[in-house]
């Protein structure tokens, strides 16, 4: 467990900047993207009354936070999408930046005298910890948006605004951040089950090498085939189906419990047996 | 001791290793010598568990290879195995917290022996100085055998002259050393016992003092008659 530990910190530790940076541009741009929508919205109102010597509330809906996010989603979305990519990526790099270039790693890694899986499940949790740093930041977020929006749009023109419903107004929050805790497992299960799939397929092309990467590619396939398979073979809607809602349910969670037992087994036994430098 | 038993490993559809024996025994310098290609590098690997082996033996002190090997054996392979983004110093902090045998005062003493800067960051190393700097992972363990890949390649030869002190020193004294080179010439007077390498096996396997002084022949003339065979 100690070795683990330090090789989770280790893994964290290499990320670190990049990490950073990902945080500091996705505050930078959505705080940007909030104020200068506040900004945009009080100059409207200002050169309403200027030009009709009315007040703008009576032409104005009162200043809104929701709405303000739900009106730069786009803005919102670039630095998560971003983010997603990078962590993509990195998915793979976090494997091959060991094999690859002037140091190679993976020869300590692999001779460290503790158990090999430290060094699987130390690099599958720092992606994991990477993800729910992002979230969590991004939850963090929300509040001080919310504060600076408040801090722009005057007083008696602004409509306080529930987190909840400002996260729900923007559509890549509805995945990221759902509402519901079987949401949240279905889509981090399924985020969790890909990354356990691509890391036994990164370790099947490290053992095989070209072979490899056809053997990858192929149990890649097969494991998606395998998960959507109940959804083609019963349909969307369970209940018109053959089965119960919750047999259906049972089947898709035996399916993927399966493939999440595979997968990890698959990759210990690569980097114990087959893994090479 | 660390002994070989008929081990075979394919690569790129030929046997790379083709039932190769052989044994390296502890308070001895043991080089394997043999052409580009023939496979010195990938017994290492073998030897450490970094590459699969298809079939054969490998045992350390009479046992099967466990984890426990990395604790009785260091390996110092031809390039930096280290990331080069930390500093020299935190990969001594690395291998101190990973390795039981670890000798923090040795790797001092070393860094110290090779005018090493620990605050340096490995990724600015020289092809010399990281040699040196692999050289301090690899001695400081208090480990049984040490495993040294080609320790002299591309090195200036102020830089060679001290690391071939390091073998007349009480850092190697009591260990096995493995060691393959090129540069057979200026670790001749060093070596214990040569295995000479071709086609996937050990072609032969000789005390270098027996044959100097028996049959008068250095490691090279030895050489020469395998290969002209």
């Amino acid at each position: 467990m100690r070795n683990y530990l330090k090789l989770l910190h280790m893994e964290i530790h290499r990320f670190r900047y990049i990490l950073f940076a990902l945080i500091g541009l996705t505050a930078l741009v959505q705080m940007c993207a909030i104020a200068f929508n506040a900004i945009g919205e009080v100059n409207k109102r200002n050169a309403y009354f200027e030009q009709t010597g009315r007040a703008p509330e009576e032409f104005f809906a009162a200043m809104s936070y929701t709405r303000a996010v739900q009106e730069t989603q786009f803005w919102f979305a670039v630095p998560v999408g971003l983010s997603i990519a990078v962590l993509v990526i990195y998915a793979f790099l976090i494997w091959y930046r060991d094999w690859f270039g002037r140091s190679t790693f993976a020869y300590r890694l692999l001779s460290l005298p503790s158990e090999r899986r430290n060094v699987y499940f130390a690099k599958l949790t720092a992606i994991l910890t990477f993800v729910f740093v992002l979230i969590g930041f991004q939850l963090l977020l929300m509040p001080i948006g919310r504060a600076i929006f408040a801090m722009i749009a005057p007083a008696d023109q602004l409509q306080p605004s529930y987190i909840a419903d400002a996260i729900f107004a923007n559509q890549v929050f509805k995945i990221l951040l759902p509402r519901s805790f079987a949401e949240f497992f279905v889509n981090y299960g399924l985020g969790i089950i890909s990354l356990l799939v691509l890391f036994a397929s990164i370790l099947l092309e490290r053992s095989y090498r070209w072979l490899g990467i056809v053997y990858g590619l192929a149990y890649a396939g097969f494991c998606a085939l395998l998960m959507v398979y109940p959804l083609l073979a019963l349909g969307r809607n369970y209940s018109a189906g053959y089965f119960y809602t919750e047999e259906a349910y049972a089947i898709q969670m035996a399916i993927d419990a399966l493939i999440v037992v595979s997968s990890v087994w698959l990759g210990l036994h690569l980097l114990k047996k087959k893994v090479s430098v | 001791m660390i002994e070989l038993k008929g081990v075979r490993k394919r690569y790129r559809g030929r046997y790379v290793l083709n039932g190769l024996s052989f044994t390296a025994e502890k308070g001895n310098i043991t080089c394997l010598i043999g052409m580009n290609g023939a496979g010195k590098s990938t017994v290492m690997k073998a030897i450490m568990g970094l590459v699969p082996v298809k079939e054969g033996q490998i045992l350390v002190n009479g046992k099967p290879r466990g984890r426990w090997i990395y604790e009785k054996i260091s390996f110092v392979p031809d390039h930096l195995t280290m990331p080069l983004s930390m500093k020299m110093s935190e990969g001594l902090t690395f291998m101190a917290d990973f390795y039981a045998s670890w000798n923090a005062e040795r790797a001092a003493e070393l860094m110290r022996f090779f005018r090493l800067e620990p605050g340096e960051k490995i990724g600015n190393l020289s092809k010399g100085t990281a040699a040196k700097y692999n050289l301090v992972l690899g001695l400081a363990p208090n480990s049984d055998y040490v495993l040294m890949d080609e320790p002299f390649s591309g090195i200036d030869l102020f830089s060679r002259e001290m690391i071939a002190d390091v073998f007349s020193s009480d850092l190697i004294e009591e260990r096995g050393v493995l060691l393959t080179t090129h540069e057979i010439g200026e670790v001749e007077h060093l070596i214990d016992k040569a295995v000479i390498l071709q086609n996937g096996k050990a072609e032969m396997e000789f005390d270098c003092e027996t044959m100097r002084s028996e049959e008068g022949k250095s490691i090279v003339d030895v050489m020469r008659e395998v290969y002209s065979r």
